[in-house]
């Protein structure tokens, strides 16, 4: 899966919980500030990755996100680290 | 006169505004505070409390508007309600975020009372879910058009301003949200009707209705874009002033009771004699003392300019708890008498009701707040620390770590799962409201040494309840949900057996 796709995925899931269009939102968007998601949504944003790209997200981690673009980088970080580091995955990659 | 003495010589106006000026039960048959006695609260200098002096307030805090709060709900809830809105939510942002020229303009007609402040965030189809917004402002010829519907706003019918929450796709992306300050004779905005409420009858709730409304852009509250954000931090002193109110009520609850069940000869002895109803009212008075300590503990976090958002949560939630179990017990130890509206009681127990939804649904509240511990994105420090070394502060630090314990569990366990286990959030928020409480209890401990250790013990075993029942709290929901399941199963087969219903879709 490339950087571009892991983007794509990760913006469709932001939008998915806020219930709006992905082409809406901008990569410095704060997601709580800006876009009102709290740590209840924070949390269903990172199960919905979870699940679709198959890779564990560390919550601990996960919490320190601002903006849109960190939950992107943040999204390809843990893929690559996964991608490594197979014994860590939940499953295989697709 | 310092502060403190200002605020002092406020609630004690206000206590004789209460005893004297104002009549609860009229409030409530007429449901409307009317505008003498509004215009009455507005001389004694009630709205003014937390307007800047340089336009003409009193320039006094969060802890200041809870004492007057607290006072006025002692006496008359709706009041209390309209002044306390007025105070925190309707008028806080224009304060806290509002450019000087703006403040300039409006404050000191805030100040006097002659614009009473509200506040609009809740729209017919979003409710506790503020992503959910509809109403929205966009650019057209210079200022920003309004448009939309918001419910339940509080102050609304008297209104002189509205602070407006609503997406502003032209101020920080499409789904930015902004909050606009509204005068409420601007062209386009429309008041509905009063809503038909249970209590706080007396106070005003309706509909109010932005279409086409033009709003200049020095009237953005804040930096723009920044609306929820804001809109949080102005429920934070909300929160906090509503459960001051709670706690007015609460102790009015308290005395009347102490007052009839001394009074009242039941078996040959007081009422107050018999060991069931003492228990009732030390159980009652504890609940009033944990109130306390949490309002006074947000107040004091506010003058040290800490963060507010966990500790208003937790204060909201327990005493809007507290206060409606004080006013339910309290309507039980009067006996039928209690349950006629003459006493007044049922009208507190009425007026406390709404409480657990409004600014914040407790339900929503406490998985929001068990899912911020869990996740780790609150620490559960937030609750304080043991002030004492007493067998009640031994047992909050066991329980204390006990919480940590089975946050860190579950989140090395499920991950980012957690959010599968709504039930098992919640309980985990509603263990940390207790744990706070109890911190806060003690933390008077010096004060009141005996009713804080009272206190804090039985907050502790309600807590360790919470922790103890989060074991079931799954198979407990999946069968909740199977009952759910059959009870709608149930509903689609009578609807179609019933010919009058059957055009109604499933």
């Amino acid at each position: 899966m490339t950087n571009d796709s892991l983007r794509a995925t990760t913006l469709h899931s932001i939008a998915e919980v806020l219930e709006i269009e992905a082409t809406e939102l901008r990569g410095s968007d704060r997601i709580r500030e800006d876009l009102g998601m709290d740590s209840l949504g924070s949390l269903e944003l990172l199960s919905i990755l979870s699940e679709s790209l198959r890779i564990d997200l560390e919550v601990d981690r996960a919490m320190k996100i601002v903006t849109v673009d960190d939950a992107c980088r943040f999204v390809e970080a843990s893929w690559v680290d996964q991608r490594e580091n197979p014994g860590h995955t939940r499953g295989a990659a697709p | 006169m310092s502060a403190d003495g200002v605020c002092s010589l406020l609630v004690s106006q206000a206590r004789r505004f209460g005893e004297s000026e104002i009549d609860g039960s009229a409030i409530d048959a007429r449901a409307a505070i009317g505008p003498a006695l509004l215009r009455r609260a507005a001389e004694l200098g009630f709205f003014a409390v937390t307007v800047p002096e340089a336009h003409g307030g009193l320039g006094l805090g969060l802890a200041d508007a809870c004492s007057l709060v607290e006072e006025l709900a002692r006496h008359d809830r709706s009041i209390a309600v309209t002044v306390g809105l007025h105070l925190g939510l309707g008028s806080r942002a224009i304060v806290e975020t509002g450019n000087e020229s703006l403040k300039a303009r409006f404050l000191p007609s805030v100040a006097t009372g002659e614009r009473i402040a509200s506040f609009c965030a809740t729209e017919p189809s979003a409710g506790s879910d503020l992503t959910r917004l509809e109403t929205s402002a966009v650019f057209e010829r210079g200022a920003l058009r309004l448009d939309g519907e918001k419910s339940y706003v509080t102050n609304g019918g008297f209104a002189g301003c509205f602070t407006v929450l609503t997406r502003t796709p032209g101020l920080g992306g499409r789904a930015a949200t902004s909050l606009l300050f509204v005068p409420a004779e601007s062209p386009g905005v429309t008041i509905g009707r009063e809503e038909h409420k249970l209590g706080l009858r007396g106070s005003s709730t309706v509909s109010v209705r932005f279409d086409g409304v033009r709003v200049p852009v020095d009237a953005v509250l804040g930096p723009p874009g920044a609306g929820t954000a804001i809109a949080h931090r102005s429920l934070e002193w909300g929160r906090t002033i509503m459960a001051a109110g709670c706690l007015g009520t609460a102790r009015g609850a308290l005395a009347r009771t102490v007052e009839h069940a001394s009074a009242r000869v039941q078996f040959g002895k007081s009422l107050l004699a018999l060991g069931g109803v003492r228990a009732d009212v030390a159980r009652m008075a504890a609940r009033v003392h944990a109130m306390a300590a949490l309002v006074e503990h947000t107040a004091a976090l506010d003058v040290r300019r800490q963060d507010l958002g966990i500790a208003s949560l937790v204060t909201k939630v327990f005493a809007s708890e507290a206060a409606f179990e004080v006013c339910d017990r309290a309507l039980q130890l009067h006996g039928a008498l209690g349950f006629m509206e003459d006493t007044g009681v049922a009208r507190m127990l009425r007026d406390c009701r709404v409480t657990r939804i409004f600014e914040g649904a407790n339900e929503v509240l406490a998985l929001r707040l068990g899912t911020a511990i869990a996740s780790g994105a609150a620490d559960v420090s937030f609750a304080g620390a043991a002030p004492s070394d007493s067998p009640a502060a031994r047992e909050w630090a066991r329980v204390s770590a006990r919480l940590a314990e089975q946050a860190g569990e579950l989140r090395r366990r499920e991950g980012v799962a957690l959010v599968k286990h709504p039930a098992v959030l919640s309980r985990l928020g509603r263990a940390a409201v207790r744990v706070a409480a109890a911190s806060a209890s003690l933390g008077r401990s010096q004060r009141d040494c005996a009713v804080a250790e009272y206190t804090a013990t039985m907050l502790v075993r309600e807590a360790c309840a919470e922790l103890d029942a989060i074991a079931f709290a799954d198979a407990d929901s999946r069968v909740e949900d199977e009952v759910v399941d059959e009870l709608v199963g149930h509903a689609r087969v009578s609807r179609r057996s019933d010919p009058a219903r059957a055009e109604v879709p499933a």
